[in-house]
């Protein structure tokens, strides 16, 4: 159910809201609730990839936050242009592999 | 054989590598349940073909299931589940090398001085020990640098490391 809340927001950023959504005849609130709901999830998935390039987080960590299946990850890394959180230091101190 | 415990960012590099198989083939492959859960429940081997190549080789005996037992060090930092269960496995299992490509799993096993292996590490190696041909090894980590997200400085350390051992 949808609960009320109350924001401040600059009134430029409200006209312009208040003429778009006349000039595309969408309901306000509804519009705002998308919106919020759109910029939210954006903003949630770069922070918490951000704590994930910061090594504060796991792949799995991250994928369990995000609602994303493990193989989803390098996808969604290459869209944002992001690399794996694995040092230079992590492959000149990785182990080599015994013969038998 | 050497006994390699993998986590989920392990198998699924090796597995878009289409280098698992032979890993399984070269090496004792462990994962905990965990893991096993978290690349290939049957939700997943229905959406992903790599998911359902680690569901198959799992049943086979290729990667073999392991609980960590019930002596768990407490870890430095936090971990996921399967992460935390490989990490453990790792440390009981003596002799054993964790095969992770993520950097705070590999953070935790510095701290208990667990080996760790990253996969263009495993795809090098795999080339010394004349497991694969040299066209396999370069192709296997070009894409790791595409597919697998490897940053250009470890892809390019990995191929001039492939180049020295192909020199002799």
């Amino acid at each position: 159910m949808a609960k009320p809340t109350t924001i401040r927001i600059p009134e430029k950023l409200l006209n312009e809201i208040n003429e778009f959504v006349q000039e595309l005849k969408l309901d306000r609130s509804a519009y705002l609730r998308e919106v919020l709901q759109k910029g939210f999830s954006a903003d949630k998935q770069d922070r918490i990839l951000l704590k994930y390039v910061r090594k504060e987080l796991t792949q799995m960590e991250v994928c369990k936050e995000l609602n994303w299946a493990p193989w989803e990850f390098l996808d969604q890394l290459k869209s944002r242009n992001l690399h794996l959180n694995v040092e230079l230091e992590d492959w000149l101190d990785a182990a080599d592999l015994p013969s038998r | 054989m050497a006994r390699i415990i993998a986590d989920s960012s392990s198998l699924i590099l090796l597995a878009k590598c289409s280098l698992l198989e032979m890993v399984c083939n070269l090496f004792v492959v462990i994962v905990p349940k965990a893991v096993s859960i978290e690349v290939a429940s049957k939700d997943l081997v229905r959406a992903y073909p790599d998911a359902s190549l680690i569901s198959e080789l799992t049943s086979k005996g290729a990667i073999k299931v392991q609980s960590p037992g019930s002596e768990r060090p407490s870890l430095p930092l936090s971990l996921h589940k399967g992460e935390e269960e490989a990490l453990l496995l790792a440390i009981n299992l003596d002799g054993s090398i964790l095969a992770t490509d993520d950097g705070k799993a590999i953070k935790a096993a510095r701290f208990f001085n667990v080996p760790f292996i990253i996969t263009p590490k495993i795809v090098v190696e795999l080339f010394r020990l004349q497991k694969i041909s040299f066209k396999k090894a370069r192709e296997s980590i070009e894409k790791l640098g595409k597919i697998g997200r490897y940053s250009p400085e470890i892809i390019a350390d990995a191929l001039i490391s492939l180049m020295e051992k192909e020199d002799g």
